[in-house]
């Protein structure tokens, strides 16, 4: 299958860089669009602006360093990367993001959480599989 | 029952601690989860212990009351400073407009309904109709940051009407329970005195010792707040008011110097809010929660139909459309760190008994959730994605 959009997922977590190793890949082989796309979760009900504002320091300085990881690997590879930063609701976001530009494929990392953990929670992963509008890849 | 306070110390700061990391895992406040985690440790301590045959439960020291306080009035001065005074100088017709009726209508509605409905005294009805009235800005701006409209005029101006709602909740929980006395009179007269200097001193304090080891600018603002502080809790004022106005006052100042924040704001959060968010949540008794459902349920309902008899015609009035009239009502009708003080400062003064008052927080607290997911579910206007850039990228 010869994918045009591809978009990754990326957390800065190990598993979103092997996942976007093989994303890379995938694009080079197919001559893809490549894109990345990063959210950065607020607290919810916050008690003070204070809070929110601290929490979005902190992921604007995680996320700025896992981009230049990014494009770097994708200069190497000597692919374009586009990268994407936004805030609100992991899942949502990348599938509002995912409907909005029209991807036709997601790459994500798996994040191993407890099984316990999984039952009670869910998992970003598996929200991600159930409702992006276009194939998803999971890379473990 | 432990009698070290180092070991009390650390039974406090290990609850902060457990509220902390669940507060990371699942991605809800720290404040949120420090009351949660505070009213089941302050519940959960008195039934293990009855389990063992001994008196057990959260030691509350006069110093733990005294960081709380200071948490209370270092969170309020905080709030203040957070306003953009442009923001509010451009829109202060619809913001002073929406911003007094989302105080007043709650504040009447509530208190009405806790006085007639439930027979509350007309002291505790009036806390009841204080910690309603309130608009929780952190709230509202965070949903603002999701939704991209923190950047919009729009969204500037429902932060600019929040702020205006919660100058009503602290003016009214000033002058409502104050005695009109020469205390008073002082207070207001010092008041006078600093709050037109304070930005200019501020100022010249930051240009001259800013990035002191020593940090004198904060001892400063400290020394502004405790005075007032002091001469308010004298008049049996409430000492946030003065620390929410010269937050106010001097946040224009601070804008410019976002270092000497940061470090106000470590000490706080690390040191103060913590007692001050736990012990809101201590002093919650489970019985009366499970006794008053229905009474959290009418105070929820009388807050949120209050917010709209106010709130949409105005918003309305200045040409706003219905998704985002419904919009701004819901998000205006959000409550957390005012209303938990306002219900604490009842507590503290024995207006309002255990029983009201964590019937109080708990309708706070669900005025913080429920209306947030109903606006962000139903109402939020149509936008695009809000793209940011990452520091670095």
């Amino acid at each position: 299958m010869v994918h045009k959009k591809i978009l990754h997922g990326l957390d800065g977590s190990k598993g979103s860089f092997s996942a976007l190793e093989e994303a890379i890949d995938l694009a080079k082989r197919c001559g893809a669009e490549l894109h990345t796309v990063s959210v950065e979760e607020v607290p919810h009900y916050p008690g003070t602006v204070g809070e929110v504002i601290e929490a979005k320091q902190a992921a604007n300085g995680k996320y700025g360093k896992a981009m230049h990881q990014a494009r770097d690997m994708a200069q190497q590879a000597d692919v374009e990367l586009h990268c994407h930063v936004f805030t609100g609701h992991e899942v949502k976001t990348i599938v509002e993001f995912v409907k909005e530009k029209g991807f036709d494929l997601l790459v994500i990392g798996f994040m191993g959480h407890s099984a316990l953990y999984e039952r009670v929670m869910g998992s970003t992963c598996q929200s991600l599989v159930r409702l992006a509008p276009c194939s998803v890849l999971v890379v473990r | 029952m432990l009698e070290s306070p180092w070991l009390i110390a650390a039974l406090w700061i290990g609850l902060a601690l457990l509220a902390s990391m669940i507060s990371i895992r699942v991605g809800i406040s720290v404040a949120l989860i420090e009351i949660i985690v505070g009213a089941v440790a302050g519940n959960a301590i008195p039934w293990v212990g009855s389990l063992f045959s001994t008196q057990a439960k959260l030691e509350t020291m006069p110093w733990i009351n005294f960081l709380a306080s200071f948490g209370s009035i270092l969170l309020t001065f905080l709030a203040g400073a957070e306003i953009e005074p442009d923001v509010l100088r451009k829109h202060w017709k619809p913001s002073l407009a929406i911003g007094f009726v989302s105080f007043l209508a709650p504040f009447l509605g509530t208190m009405a309904a806790a006085y007639y409905l439930l027979h509350w005294s007309a002291q505790a009805s009036m806390i009841a109709g204080v910690a309603l009235s309130t608009t929780s800005v952190a709230v509202v701006y965070a949903v603002m940051l999701e939704t991209g409209l923190n950047k919009r005029d729009i969204g500037k101006l429902i932060l600019a009407s929040c702020f205006v709602t919660d100058l009503g909740t602290v003016l009214a929980l000033g002058v409502m329970f104050a005695n009109y006395n020469w205390w008073l009179v002082l207070f207001l007269g010092v008041s006078a005195v600093i709050m037109p200097f304070a930005p200019r001193l501020t100022q010249w304090f930051l240009r001259r010792y800013e990035g002191q080891v020593s940090e004198p600018e904060i001892k400063l603002l400290l020394l502004m707040l405790f005075v007032l502080g002091g001469l308010a809790a004298a008049a049996n004022s409430e000492a946030v008011l003065p620390a929410y106005i010269l937050g106010l006052v001097v946040a224009g100042v601070l804008r410019h110097h976002k270092e000497t924040v940061y470090h106000i704001r470590v000490a706080v959060f690390a040191l103060l809010t913590p007692f001050y968010f736990l012990k809101a949540g201590a002093l919650i008794s489970g019985s009366a929660i499970a006794q008053s459902a229905l009474v959290i349920l009418l105070l929820l309902l009388v807050k949120v139909a209050a917010k709209f008899v106010g709130v949409y015609p105005t918003a309305k009035l200045f040409k706003m459309d219905n998704r985002v009239s419904m919009y701004t009502t819901l998000l205006m009708s959000t409550g957390l760190t005012f209303g938990t003080i306002s219900a604490m400062f009842g507590l503290n003064r024995n207006l309002i008994d255990s029983s009201q008052y964590s019937t109080l927080v708990v309708v706070v607290i669900a005025s913080a959730v429920v209306p947030t997911l109903i606006a962000q579910k139903w109402f939020q206007p149509q936008h695009e994605l809000s793209e940011e850039n990452a520091d670095g990228a």
